[in-house]
């Protein structure tokens, strides 16, 4: 074996264009970050000094704020919910052989391999009132449903986040449905179990630390939804379907305040620190399980 | 054996839904400007190329500049990730630098949204006189995906057995020789993994390239969002333009469909 200060060395030496990344990437900005949150930083004024936790007392008075975050929870929670049920359901279809599995299977990955932005462009398209196929649908059957109307906003939202997204959940499900070992299926036949009981008592539990890294990963992901919402709506009708996300990329780029953006994008950070240490196990756990 | 058509009818509708935005964009894109504006239904249908000619240059927008600056960027992240966290990630496993510390970091930062390194980003290459450049969004895209690329590779190196690096080392070959010859040979389905995913999430990214860039370096996702709103009534010419920028990382990655699944499977956290 190689001697141990050669291996240091080594270490050091392959590891140094990671640590120079970080540290002009990850320590540097993040010191930025936290120096802007504490400066009176507004473009329209030309002078910048600091101004301790002021930022953060604005920023915690603001309502549109709270609102943001209001919105980023319902919308993350809800969407990841549909997308991790459909998504499953859809594993548990494809779980099975058919004909045409194989270029189903590819045709279904096609979400994830499209820009949300891209897709965002596609909805106003076909959602448009006058040339959209949707709204040309519904005329047809002559339904007066208005999808950017303020009442059904969020669920048209929901909808075009579960078209994009439950490709997703449902290759993650189903690569873990893959892992399943076969015998326990057998025995359980041999047991005389029937289908339902298969989900629900066998295949259900074994998933469940799979489905709940999905679920995870779905939930802190579209906490930070920012292209498809902002592209579609702009965060209205008013400001009402502002994400976390939109709030600050407007209240930085659009207003040019600075430093409130900077101390929201820090309150952020906090609110989903709780999870970090979670998912740092979850995620151990599951890719020791999946081996 | 009964054959299972049901399924294939049922899988075939539930495609069908998720696709109708890309099914209407095509559409679109394929209708003459009269057409589009005559409804959605009425039936003309002779394919129509306009549109296409129109994006890739004949009505003098920029698009063929956005797509060719979202090429550069997208391949300049993935060279520029490999190289970072391939090294790494060998130090990481096999030399047990940084111990678990440095995954456990990756992933915390895999958690943190780019929206929180938008404003330090923006500070930081406006002082280094980076905005409106490719190699500010090379950078900004290397770092969000550099963590993914240290879980997958990690994981691909873990796998490894040990015995063949042991049995070199007996035979005197160095750490270098080792990497070089025996361990980078089998990282082909970890490097193709790494790439595919890189690729596709630098390609799409929008936020930074939003914050980033002004025109020079506009890749086709803002490009595309603001052809709505500056062209407003061509839908035809934006559809075609979607569907040009959709086309690289569609072919690409059902190309390389294997890898990709297996790269979201083990690093599973999306961008």
């Amino acid at each position: 074996m190689t001697f141990g200060k050669e291996r240091k060395i080594a270490g050091w030496l392959l590891s140094a264009p990671l640590l120079i990344l970080l540290a002009g990437l990850l320590v540097w900005p993040m010191y930025l970050g936290f120096q802007t949150s504490m400066t009176h930083d507004i473009l329209s004024d030309f002078e910048t000094y600091p101004v301790g936790l002021e930022n953060y007392k604005n920023l915690l008075m603001e309502p549109n704020f709270w609102s943001a975050i209001r919105f980023t929870l319902m919308f993350a929670f809800t969407a990841s919910i549909v997308e991790l049920i459909l998504g499953f359901a859809l594993a548990l279809m494809f779980d099975r052989v058919f004909p045409g599995k194989k270029i189903l299977f590819s045709l279904m990955l096609i979400p994830i391999m499209i820009a949300p932005s891209l897709m965002a462009v596609m909805f106003r398209l076909i959602l448009n009132e006058n040339i959209g196929v949707i709204p040309g649908f519904l005329k047809i059957i002559g339904s007066s449903y208005s999808i950017f109307d303020q009442n059904n906003i969020f669920l048209s939202l929901i909808v075009l986040d579960v078209i994009q997204f439950t490709a997703f959940t449902f290759l993650l499900t189903y690569s873990a449905l893959q892992n399943m070992p076969s015998e326990i299926y057998e025995a359980a036949a041999i047991d005389g179990a029937n289908k339902r009981q298969t989900l629900f008592r066998i295949t259900m539990p074994i998933l469940k630390p799979a489905l709940a890294i999905v679920f995870l990963l779905r939930i802190l992901d579209s906490i930070r939804t920012f292209d498809s919402i902002y592209i579609l709506t702009g965060g209205g009708p008013g400001t009402s379907t502002q994400t976390v996300g939109i709030y600050i990329y407007k209240t930085a780029f659009i207003y040019g305040d600075f430093g409130l953006a900077a101390s929201a994008a820090i309150v952020l950070v906090f609110i989903l620190a709780p999870f970090m240490p979670f998912i740092i196990k979850q995620f151990n756990l599951g890719t020791e399980r999946s081996k | 054996m009964k054959k299972n058509w049901g399924v294939t009818a049922a899988a075939s509708c539930i495609v069908f839904i998720f696709l109708i935005p890309l099914f209407g964009a095509l559409y679109t894109s394929l209708r003459t400007d009269e057409a589009i504006a005559s409804g959605p239904f009425v039936w003309e249908f002779d394919a129509d190329w306009t549109h296409y000619r129109n994006a890739l240059g004949a009505a003098g927008y920029d698009f063929p500049s956005f797509f060719r600056n979202s090429i550069i960027i997208s391949l300049g992240t993935v060279a520029l990730t490999i190289l970072v966290s391939f090294p790494a990630s060998y130090a990481i496993v096999r030399l047990g630098f940084g111990g678990p510390w440095l995954l456990r970091l990756a992933l915390a930062l895999r958690i943190t949204p780019a929206i929180f390194f938008v404003i330090p980003f923006y500070k930081l290459f406006t002082a280094y006189n980076l905005i409106d450049s490719p190699v500010a969004l090379i950078l900004a895209n290397s770092f969000i995906n550099m963590t993914l690329a240290l879980l997958v590779f990690a994981g691909s190196i873990r796998e490894m057995p040990i015995e063949i690096e042991e049995a070199a080392a007996v035979d005197g070959a160095s750490i270098w020789m080792t990497l070089r010859r025996i361990i980078l040979p089998l990282m082909g389905p970890g490097l193709a993994a790494v790439g595919v995913l890189t690729f596709l999430f630098s390609w799409s990214d929008y936020l930074f390239a939003v914050v980033l860039t002004s025109s020079e370096a506009t890749p086709v996702t803002v490009g595309a969002a603001n052809f709505v709103t500056s062209y407003g009534v061509r839908w035809g010419d934006i559809s075609a333009a979607v569907c040009l920028s959709i086309l690289p990382p569609l072919v690409f990655a059902t190309a390389a469909q294997k890898y990709l699944v297996k790269g979201l499977s083990s690093g599973a956290v999306k961008g």
